[in-house]
């Protein structure tokens, strides 16, 4: 299949793109900050063309449906949404830095994707339960949530960083990280912003199993980590709207905040689950 | 001493209580999807001593989410968001109402790109300060200075109250979740492919309801792909009330179907052993005889020598396929055997069964000898019914929620103030303004609200 061998190209652009942002970070160069922001917006279009590819393949295979109903599939729109958020912060905040903790999560989504013999990648038809026309606005918003997390996972070990500042010398790799106020107010903005899809995506779930398996809430493993890590941002929001946390608490929340939600993604597949086709 | 000073107030308004009990609950949910529920946990009741079990059963462990522990937690909580919201709120109404008058202050140290020295008199300018406010903002007050006078104009103050919403969202959907458990259904319905039922099992073992009415499945259909995975499953049922049909639909998944207030989903499928049987038999040196037969049904052998009884139908016997028990009534007296349709194959692997077994040889009624061509299957349904009052109330919570998150993060409260005065003989505008978030998007508004002033000016001079 076409799409397949451009994911496999875009694969590679991520990879390139992170060894840019790295090299850019250690040289202290803005020349490979640029080309790496240039390989992940070239691997960016080519993804989107390869995700709007692989829709129309399944048309022509006669099983056409939106191509988000498996574990490949959304490993390979994870890393997408990972790709197109993390750009718009860097084009809204002018700075590279983050890129170096947040495109390699895209590469290795990707690699994941398609060297792991447990993914399948091939088109799939629809099984009954997944019939439905909330498949599609439930794992687009939930996705989109991952992705912010994502983002801020990166920010937040940036801020972990440049929070240990005074133990080691003053180097050009720690000058190129924005400050602590810039990091936690970028990280504040992509947790409200995951925090705000994770809820559309628990929505759209409910209203789907509402119809699909008769009951808004079963406490299915998957809803149940879902609703832990929605419990840990809300705390995070919390902390930091009301009591005024700051700095590096937040920045640890947010680890945790992002360790539950890859438990939601990828760990709850080893639970029995009704979400057993994800 | 009033309400707010009292300890358990102020127990229930720390917000430290409410991030222990969101910890809490985050554990208690951990355990919950890592520990067997329900059914699922008599799995673990093999592996550990009855003692053991005991004991983790009346922690209500095995059923965690129902478990007091859990609807403690969930209780707490709910009190705990009540309080603090009810806490905050005289701070979040006084930001809402934004009663603070101007303030010099505010217009210490503008960049010269927020002022204008616009041509024409005064009063022409104030009515010219307020039309634009006015154009862009619903909420605009006039206020006197000692420099001279200032207008606000605000929007989105909305969004101090939004976080109200968001939790009144949160308690609306517990309030719901309590009532659906309490007021509410889930059961499961088996129906044989034109077969009809009454009642449903309810989940965990909790025993039957009685539907009120009677659903016949007319037809079970499933459908496959070519590669096997399945592509639909349907039941075309009839709801029958007092024995007359009602209503008639095809139930597929995600496709529910609500009768008399309960809604029925498609939930599995199974093939079964219908009861009948195709046998045949031989008695020696005579043709062979096919004939079906039914559960129950007897019928007399050709030579007169007894009556055939078929005691049992099973598709599967032992997990050596499919076999029937027959039961044969002769001057003899009675006897009875089994008889598998894969005989051969399951003597193969059993030297010496009928020496074994002699229940297991098809000819143990001599002269004839049995045998099984195979076992009629048919299609059961299985369908999820249930109802949920408390599902308004859940629907209601999450739109509420969702307003509320909208308000919080999306809506910007801004004040713009409009400041005019005399300064040598001219007349002087400054405009500022304040928003909660640092945004471009008040830079944009200012600088568009000073471009009021600078073009008309110089278009009228």
């Amino acid at each position: 299949m076409m799409s397949s061998k451009i994911l496999a190209w875009v694969t590679f652009l991520y990879f390139a793109s992170f060894t840019g942002y790295l090299i850019g970070m250690i040289r202290g160069r803005d020349l490979w900050g640029k080309i790496a922001s240039g390989a992940a917006a070239a691997g960016l279009l080519a993804h989107t063309a390869a995700l709007l590819l692989r829709w129309k393949e399944s048309y022509d295979l006669g099983i056409g449906h939106a191509p988000l109903s498996n574990l490949y599939e959304s490993l390979v729109f994870f890393a997408w949404a990972v790709v197109f958020l993390y750009l718009v912060v860097e084009w809204r905040t002018r700075n590279r830095a983050p890129g170096v903790f947040v495109v390699p999560v895209a590469f290795f989504l990707m690699a994941f994707a398609s060297l792991s013999p447990n993914v399948n990648d091939r088109i799939q038809p629809l099984i009954p339960a997944l019939q439905s026309n909330w498949l599609t606005s439930h794992v687009i918003t939930c996705f989109m949530g991952y992705a912010a997390f994502t983002v801020a996972f990166g920010l937040a070990i940036l801020h972990l960083i440049k929070g240990r500042k005074k133990t080691g010398g003053t180097s050009r790799f720690l000058g190129l990280i924005p400050d602590r106020e810039d990091l936690e107010e970028l990280l504040y903005q992509s947790t409200l912003l995951g925090f705000v899809f994770l809820t559309l995506g628990i929505m759209t779930g409910s209203v789907w199993a509402h119809y699909a398996w008769g009951a808004y809430w079963s406490w299915d493993p998957k809803e149940t980590w879902s609703l832990i890590t929605w419990i840990v941002y809300a705390a995070l929001l919390h902390a930091r709207f009301v009591r005024g946390w700051r700095g590096t608490r937040l920045a640890v929340l947010a680890l945790v905040g992002f360790a539950a939600m890859l438990f939601t993604y990828l760990g709850v597949n080893y639970l029995p689950s009704l979400h057993a086709y994800m | 001493m009033g309400i707010k000073q009292s300890p358990v107030w102020s127990f229930f308004s720390s917000l430290r209580l409410t991030l222990v009990l969101l910890a809490v609950l985050a554990v208690l949910a951990v355990v919950g999807t890592l520990v067997p529920q329900q059914e699922t946990a008599q799995e673990l009741a093999r592996r550990f001593s009855p003692g053991t079990i005991q004991i983790l059963s009346t922690l209500q462990v095995f059923d965690l989410y129902r478990s007091v522990w859990f609807l403690l937690v969930l209780g707490l909580l709910a009190a705990n968001l009540v309080v603090c919201s009810l806490n905050r709120f005289p701070v979040s109404w006084r930001l809402f109402k934004a009663e603070t008058p101007a303030d010099e202050r505010l217009f210490r140290d503008l960049p010269p790109e927020r002022t204008a020295y616009p041509k024409g008199d005064r009063e022409d300018i104030l009515a010219r300060a307020e039309r634009a406010l006015r154009r862009r903002y619903r909420d605009v007050r006039r206020e006197e200075l000692d420099r001279g006078v200032v207008f606000r104009g605000q929007r989105g103050r909305v969004t101090h109250l939004g976080v109200y919403a968001v939790h009144l969202g949160v308690l609306l959907i517990l309030a719901g979740g309590v009532a659906g458990a309490l007021f509410g259904f889930d059961g499961y319905v088996h129906i044989g492919e034109g077969e009809t039922a009454t009642a449903a099992d309810l989940q965990g073992g909790k025993g039957q309801r009685n539907l009120g009415f009677a659903v016949r499945c007319d037809r079970f259909l499933v459908e496959m792909y070519d590669n096997g995975m399945p592509k639909t499953f349907q039941s075309d049922l009839t709801f029958l009330k007092n024995g007359q049909p009602a209503l008639q639909g095809a139930l597929l998944v995600n496709h529910p179907l609500t009768f008399e207030g309960i809604r029925f989903y498609q939930s599995s499928y199974g093939r079964s052993a219908d009861g009948k049987a195709r046998l045949s038999f031989t008695a020696k040196g005579e043709k062979k005889t096919e004939q079906t037969v039914t559960l129950g049904e007897a019928f007399a052998l050709p030579g007169g020598e007894g009556t055939v009884q078929v005691l049992r139908v099973e598709e599967d016997m032992m997990q050596m396929g499919p076999a029937v028990k027959l039961g044969i009534r002769s001057d003899r007296g009675g006897i009875q055997f089994w008889v598998f349709r894969d005989i051969e194959r399951i003597r193969r692997d059993n030297p010496g069964l009928y020496d074994q077994v002699p229940l297991f040889n098809p000819g143990l009624f001599a002269p004839y000898i049995f045998a099984l061509e195979g076992v009629e299957e048919r299609y059961y349904t299985v369908l999820k019914a249930a109802t949920d009052p408390g599902l308004p109330l859940v629907m209601a919570g999450g739109l509420v929620l969702l307003a509320g998150l909208m308000i919080v993060f999306v809506v910007d409260h801004r004040r713009v103030w409009v400041l005019v005065e005399d300064a040598r003989g001219k007349v002087r505008v400054a405009v500022t303004g304040r928003g909660q978030r640092t945004s471009a998007g008040l830079d944009r508004e200012l600088s568009d609200l000073v471009r009021v002033f600078k073009e008309k000016g110089d278009a009228q001079g």
